[in-house]
């Protein structure tokens, strides 16, 4: 399983598109400046838009890597020869999650290094009303990338059934984006006005919905970063199990899933 | 325990339009340790098909495939083979080198026998040179010389090689034959397919033709080539312009002492007593043969 996670890194680094995606990191040097024309808050705007600029360029890494790896190993035909070799399918599917994972978080350790220069620029110049919370930026960058590392999950899974790469590609913006909802949606569903408005069969859909899709709203710490909010230790806890629960059953999904696939 | 096995073996399509297309149908093979069997049929017959149900890589409808009596579902059957795709494509932004040193680590080998392994099957397939560069660059002969020393690195009991010869020139040809031959040697098992009769009848113990997803013949190479003998050439040397006919047989032509006779299998003794009786000098007898190809050609051609 090791030597496939290094292939998959190796592969990672040395692509174009993830050349390109990176080179958007570019855009932090000139955050400070940016935020500096508010005038106001610029500490806050900073912070604001780095955190952004991550999860934008995590979102475009994970849909990438999660929906083509898979995706491309058939279509190019190298899984004849790797699916050949002595490895399960599932140690192969495993193996090449936990290589994009690792990139995800290595891509989270650079671009979060960067949004902390830059945000440290900001507060030097034009010092925030609050003191800035560096733990709460720093956490709120790591759960990002767990919440990526879920539509990694997602994407890599449905790529195990799928011929081409749109379901992967597409099907993963969407979950992404329906998950980032799921909570509101189900907060709104159990307030006494929803239970008239909505018809029953509507609500037990949905909620079959917030089971299936990942929740990915717990994983949003931006408001605690930019306002300095301390954290809840007890809902992230939480949050960090809820992460190990869904990728596992997605990936086992998967496993099972590109176990039962031919390589035609 | 056979190398590989196959009993009751089949496999369907689904092609457009709800059709089913028999792609394998209820295949029974015997491969032994050892042997060079060579698995000869014209395009879409189903050499493929069979190759990618003994990898694992397809389920079969019906029956069952192994190798070295292992079930092909296993991850466990393919520890002991080396295996080359029709084909193949491998990670492209990966060196030879690299790519060479991943398969050898896939199958668990020391890191210091696998760097030895991996320089000597670079160099026996000529990518020496090559090894450090991104195969994205390389040539169509030259990934499929990849192919090859990716199934020799851990040096397997059994190699499976689909089409081992296309896409390389007449000395990648000759090198490939060179290297079954040399795994014959060492006593490995090698079952490869091909549709050329040419590289059957050079290296192959045995050889099973595959027409239309049916195994229709499957012998030894020298009892194919034994059967299709069908005469013999004679081209004797005449001191005098005695008679120039034995046991009733006519000379097919004559250039000055010299004639040929076309001589069949049974009429051969009574003729060659004839000649020795006459004291005339044998120059040179010639077999005639059906060559594989013609057998192979009757086989696919059958009605
Ligand atoms: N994925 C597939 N879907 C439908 N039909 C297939 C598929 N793969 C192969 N076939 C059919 O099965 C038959 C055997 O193909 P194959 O095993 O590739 O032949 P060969 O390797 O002997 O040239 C052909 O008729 C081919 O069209
Ligand atoms: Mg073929």
């Amino acid at each position: 399983m090791l030597s496939i996670v290094r292939i998959t890194l190796k592969g990672i680094f040395r692509d174009r598109i993830f050349q390109g995606i990176m080179a958007l990191s570019l855009f932090f040097v000139f955050i400070p400046s940016v935020a500096s024309l508010s005038m106001r808050q610029v500490t806050e705007l900073s912070t604001t838009l780095s955190l952004s600029l991550i999860s934008f360029i995590m979102l475009l890494l994970a849909v990438f890597l999660g929906a083509t790896s898979i995706w491309k190993d058939i279509e190019r035909r190298y899984t004849f020869s790797v699916l050949s070799l002595p490895v399960s399918r599932s140690t192969y599917l495993v193996g090449r999650f936990l290589g994009i994972a690792i990139f995800m978080l290595i891509a989270a350790l650079f671009l979060g290094s960067a949004a902390i220069v830059s945000i440290k620029i900001a507060s030097l110049t034009y010092p925030p009303a609050r003191p800035l919370l560096w733990f709460a930026i720093i956490t709120s960058i790591v759960f990002d990338a767990l919440k990526y590392i879920i539509v990694v999950a997602v994407s890599m899974t449905l790529a195990t059934v799928s011929t081409s790469f749109f379901l992967p590609v597409f099907g993963a913006i969407s979950i992404f984006m329906a998950g980032t909802v799921t909570q509101q949606v189900f907060d709104y569903l159990h307030t006494p006005s929803a239970q008239a408005a909505v018809s029953a069969a509507i609500r037990k859909a949905a909620l079959v919905l917030y089971y299936l899709l990942p929740n990915l709203g717990g994983f949003d710490l931006k408001v605690h970063a930019i306002y300095a909010i301390p954290l809840n230790t007890q809902g992230l806890l939480l949050t960090g199990v809820y992460f190990l629960a869904y990728t596992g059953i997605v990936m086992s999904v998967g496993a099972l899933l590109f176990a039962r696939r031919e390589m035609k | 325990m056979k190398a590989i096995e196959t009993t009751g073996l089949c496999k369907q399509f689904k092609g457009k339009k709800m059709t089913r297309v028999d792609a394998l149908k209820s295949l029974d093979l015997q491969i032994e340790k050892g042997e060079v069997f060579g698995f000869l049929g014209p395009n879409g017959a189903g050499k493929s098909t069979t190759i990618k149900l003994i990898m694992g890589l397809l389920k079969p409808t019906a029956g069952t495939a192994s190798i070295m009596g292992k079930d092909s579902s296993t991850t466990d059957s393919r520890r002991q083979v080396g295996f080359l795709p029709e084909n193949p494509a491998f990670y492209d932004y990966l060196s030879a080198e690299e790519y060479i040193t991943f398969v050898g680590s896939q199958f668990s080998m020391e890191s210091s026998l696998l760097k030895r392994r991996t320089e000597d099957v670079l160099k026996r397939l000529d990518l020496w040179e090559a090894r450090k560069r991104p195969m994205r660059g390389y040539s169509k002969g030259m990934v499929q010389r990849v192919g090859l020393a990716q199934t020799l690195v851990h040096d397997p009991d059994v190699y499976i090689l689909d089409e081992p010869m296309s896409g390389l020139d007449p000395i990648g040809r000759a090198l490939v034959k060179d290297i079954i031959l040399d795994l014959k040697r060492r006593g490995k098992c090698v079952f490869f397919s091909t549709h050329i009769t040419d590289d059957v009848e050079k290296v192959c113990d045995r050889v099973g033709v595959i027409v239309k997803g049916s195994l229709v013949a499957v012998d030894r190479v020298e009892n194919i080539m034994r059967s299709g003998v069908e005469g013999y050439l004679v081209h004797l040397r005449f001191q005098d312009s005695a008679s120039r006919n034995f046991a009733g047989i006519e000379p097919l032509r004559t250039a000055g002492s010299t004639s040929e006779f076309y001589v069949s299998c049974s009429a051969f003794n009574a003729f060659m007593g004839e000649v020795n009786a006459a004291g005339v000098e044998v120059a040179l007898v010639e077999t005639k043969r059906r060559d594989l190809e013609d057998f192979f050609l009757s086989l696919v051609n059958k009605p």
